[in-house]
């Protein structure tokens, strides 16, 4: 029996490089169009605050939520003061980083210079952070551009604040790729977080950057259909359209350019996968979704994964299913009038059913 | 220790119109979205792709991922009517999910779209309604624990996590009736310190969607210009915006034919097909839409007792040593109670059965002994429209939540509390999930 799930990867794969090889043009290709294959890069629910406090700013509501992303990004929005309903506070808590990743001053390298660059007068840092996050800004609604689409775009980017900080350091080498430049941290081992305590390693060279995971699951059967997947996954980079995707591969003990690691990294359950990334994967605006795709490319694979079992459930429910009508017609004419209402074997639920089996 | 502990709950409200999402410990959801899933069943049916043509493999992709082309929500609505490849399907009716796939779906985009959080990382609280089968609850923690691997489920009882919102009285009182009018159904449920009466459970087949269909039957009754395929979606906006819960119907006559201009509303839309704008008026509806719950009859024959003799009934129907302490605690839940005067009205009403009850039996005793009056205390509060969820969200925060063993505490429905846990599941399988000891009380 075939394994669906293999040609699954194919398609989810040849999105995700479609998403870092498309030219910046706006026109959506038909894949992009599913958008539920791809994690979005801003947080539905801090858009939804932020624009919600935007349209009613006058109204006096009060706004104090916690919520928590995957990969244990913890957040914390709230409006401090009814006097001044235009300020909104938020504080990010990133993911513990393993110990061979400090964050130096609390944030990812080039976190705050990240932040200055993109966010300018309308977002102020304060220092220190709430009890528990590792950052707060302060954020001046009034400061917002005039412009309706400016401002929609300046909110999704604030809402995007787990890709600026997170992919700061990220960010920062790939940049030096796009200009080619000669770096003191060429062929040096770049440990970056992405899940709580766990890194993923970044070896930049003048002329590529290599990206390689250490794929680790906790669940026996997500390990083994991440395994599969990843396999999958690079056979599909063979396939003709996806050329100038970058290049793909998975193995299951620690490739060359992991011989510097220490050795608590290397352990992984389902394998390494390496990406070269070349200058023309982020030229414009490829950059900001070549970061948000590989600094979450782990989170996508685990989505995926999931969904693979979804769907696995969903044929095995057709299979039953269409067994359980085999089974029917093969009973004889009389038996069909014998069975009686309890009789729960083969039986489909119905709501009249239901009423009298509840509460037992 | 477990940090999935150290992490706030996951609390899904999913209820016949809308399900209710987000975090424990916060006040409000963060999403209320229909629960309704669009999805291109295209590839069902799918025949061998040919390589021939030259994009074969974008056709190639949305063959393949055609099993990720589907929306929830409100962009579900959107999508379906913008485009014919996406069908609409409601996962659950009358309370009770009844096609799993989509289920699963919608579930799936809650966690991974919506609220974008790793299901391996929280616990979770899901509700059912008091009617919900063993099998199906079975079949929640498969999902639950088979696809998501969440690392501990609870399946709470949506009326008892209405009580458990607390808003009632400043001391959480467990016992009382909860009257719960969704979209898809209308349940009265008692509750006796945590434990639900199972045998006095009553329902009313009239609900959210039925009084939005008796709306959209006038307003086209009367010959309102709007079109068809919007008069649903219309009469659904019209009810929520509009419609109050009057003292009298005679006397609501009257105040709409004496003065039209202060009473009768103006709804304006656009038509979808040609983008022209139209308005239409709102009149009669307005208060006759509610009435329903009061007066049946206007709208079915079939069933034709109100809404408060069927509470009165409920309460009747339990044991006598509760009665009192359920007719001081009626509190209302779900999007349905929320129309303007709904809980002075039913108080009215049931406070006048009582009376009349009180006064009979009175009478048959000569004059001699005098009841004490029976107290009829109808709650309400800004937040019934989440009212479960709500209380889901404050029963999720607790430490004791955690705990699988079985726990006497403040919150008595904890000696009904077991979270189950995936290590059980591992065990014994999803027939943990059968029993909700909720049910196994006294009574």
């Amino acid at each position: 029996m075939g394994f669906r799930g293999h040609r699954r990867a194919g398609g989810s794969i040849s999105v995700f490089f479609r998403r870092l090889t498309s030219s910046s043009s706006e026109k959506p290709s038909p894949e992009q169009e599913i958008s539920m294959i791809l994690l979005q890069s801003h947080s539905r629910f801090l858009l939804q605050a932020l624009s919600n406090r935007v349209h009613n700013v006058e109204k006096g509501v009060e706004v104090d939520y916690q919520w928590v992303e995957f990969d244990d990004v913890r957040y914390h929005v709230q409006v401090v003061s009814m006097k001044n309903p235009h300020i909104v506070l938020l504080s990010v808590c990133l993911p513990t980083p393993p110990p061979e990743t400090a964050f130096p001053g609390g944030l990812p390298l080039g976190a705050i210079e990240a932040i200055k660059a993109t966010y300018g007068v309308v977002v102020q840092i304060l220092d220190p952070p709430r009890d528990g996050f590792n950052l707060t800004l302060k954020i001046n609604l009034s400061k917002l551009p005039p412009d309706e689409e400016f401002k929609q775009s300046l909110l999704v980017k604030i809402a995007s604040i787990r890709e600026v900080v997170l992919g700061a350091p990220l960010r920062a080498v790939l940049k030096r790729l796009c200009s080619r430049t000669m770096t003191p941290d060429v062929n040096q081992l770049i440990a970056l977080v992405h899940r709580p305590n766990e890194a993923f390693f970044v070896i930049p060279q003048v002329e590529k950057v290599i990206v390689v995971y250490p794929m680790r699951f906790s669940d026996m059967i997500d390990t083994v259909l991440a395994t599969s997947f990843l396999q999958e996954f690079v056979e599909a980079r063979r396939t003709a359209g996806l050329n100038n995707a970058p290049s793909c591969t998975w193995s299951s003990s620690p490739p060359l350019e992991l011989k510097k690691a220490p050795p608590e990294a290397l352990s992984a359950n389902a394998g390494f996968v390496s990406f070269v990334i070349f200058p023309r994967h982020v030229e414009g605006r490829k950059l900001d979704r070549t970061v948000w795709s590989l600094s979450t490319f782990h989170a996508y694979v685990s989505y995926h994964v999931k969904c693979s079992e979804g769907f696995m459930h969903t044929r095995m429910r057709r299979r039953v299913e269409s067994m359980i009508q085999a089974l029917d017609r093969a009973k004889p004419e009389g038996d069909k009038a014998k069975r009686s209402p309890n009789s729960r074997s083969f039986k489909r639920l119905s709501l009249k059913d239901a009423r009298t089996n509840s509460n037992t | 220790m477990d940090p999935a502990t150290s992490r706030p709950a996951v609390v899904i409200d999913n209820g016949t119109g809308y399900s209710k999402m987000g975090f424990s410990g916060n006040v409000e959801p963060c999403f209320i979205v229909p629960t309704v899933v669009a999805a291109n069943e295209s590839f069902l049916n799918q025949p061998r792709i040919s390589t021939k043509s030259s994009n074969w493999l974008s056709q190639h992709s949305a063959g393949v991922m055609a099993d990720l082309d589907f929306f929830i929500g409100d962009e579900a609505f959107s999508r379906s009517r913008s485009s014919n490849t996406y069908n609409l399907s409601y996962p659950i009716k009358h309370g009770q999910v009844v096609n799993w796939d989509a289920m699963e779906r919608f579930w799936q985009q809650c966690i991974f779209n919506y609220l974008r959080c790793d299901p391996e990382d929280h616990y979770f609280l899901l509700t059912e309604s008091p009617h919900t089968p063993p099998e199906s609850r079975e079949c929640t923690g498969e999902i639950m624990f088979e696809t998501f691997n969440v690392p501990g489920l609870y399946i709470a009882v949506q009326p008892v996590l209405a009580l458990a919102a607390g808003y009632t009285t400043s001391k959480c009182e467990m016992t009382g009736v909860v009257v719960d009018v969704g979209d898809g159904g209308t349940h009265v449920v008692p509750v006796a310190e945590g434990y639900v009466i199972g045998s006095s459970i009553g329902s009313i087949p009239i609900a959210g969607k039925d009084v939005t269909l008796f709306v959209q039957q006038l307003m086209r009754e009367r010959g309102e210009k709007i079109p068809p395929e919007d008069s649903f979606e219309v009469a659904r906006k019209v009810k929520e915006n509009y419609c109050y819960t009057c003292s009298d119907i005679v006397e609501a006559f009257n105040k709409h034919d004496k003065e039209p201009s202060k009473y009768v509303k103006q709804w304006r839309g656009t038509k979808p097909k040609t983008g022209a704008p139209y308005t239409c008026d709102v009149g009669y509806e307005r208060f006759l839409g509610p009435e329903v719950f009061f007066n049946p009859e206007i709208y079915r024959m079939d069933f034709t007792t109100p809404l408060p003799d069927v509470i009165d009934k409920c309460i009747q129907s339990a044991p006598i040593d509760t009665r009192r302490a359920l007719y001081k605690n009626i509190v209302l839940s779900g999007g349905s109670t929320m129309f303007k005067g709904f809980h002075k009205r039913l108080k009215r009403d049931l406070k006048k059965i009582v009376d009349v009850r009180v006064l009979a039996s009175e009478a048959r005793l000569g004059g001699e002994i005098k009841a004490k009056q029976v107290e009829v205390n109808v709650a309400s509060h800004p937040i019934q429209r989440y009212a479960v969820w709500f209380g889901g969200s404050i029963l999720a925060s607790t430490p004791e939540f955690f705990e699988a063993c079985n726990f006497s505490s403040f919150y008595y429905i904890l000696h009904a509390f077991a979270c189950h846990t995936k290590s059980e599941y591992e065990e014994y399988g999803a027939s943990i999930c059968r029993t909700n000891p909720v049910f196994k009380g006294m009574y």
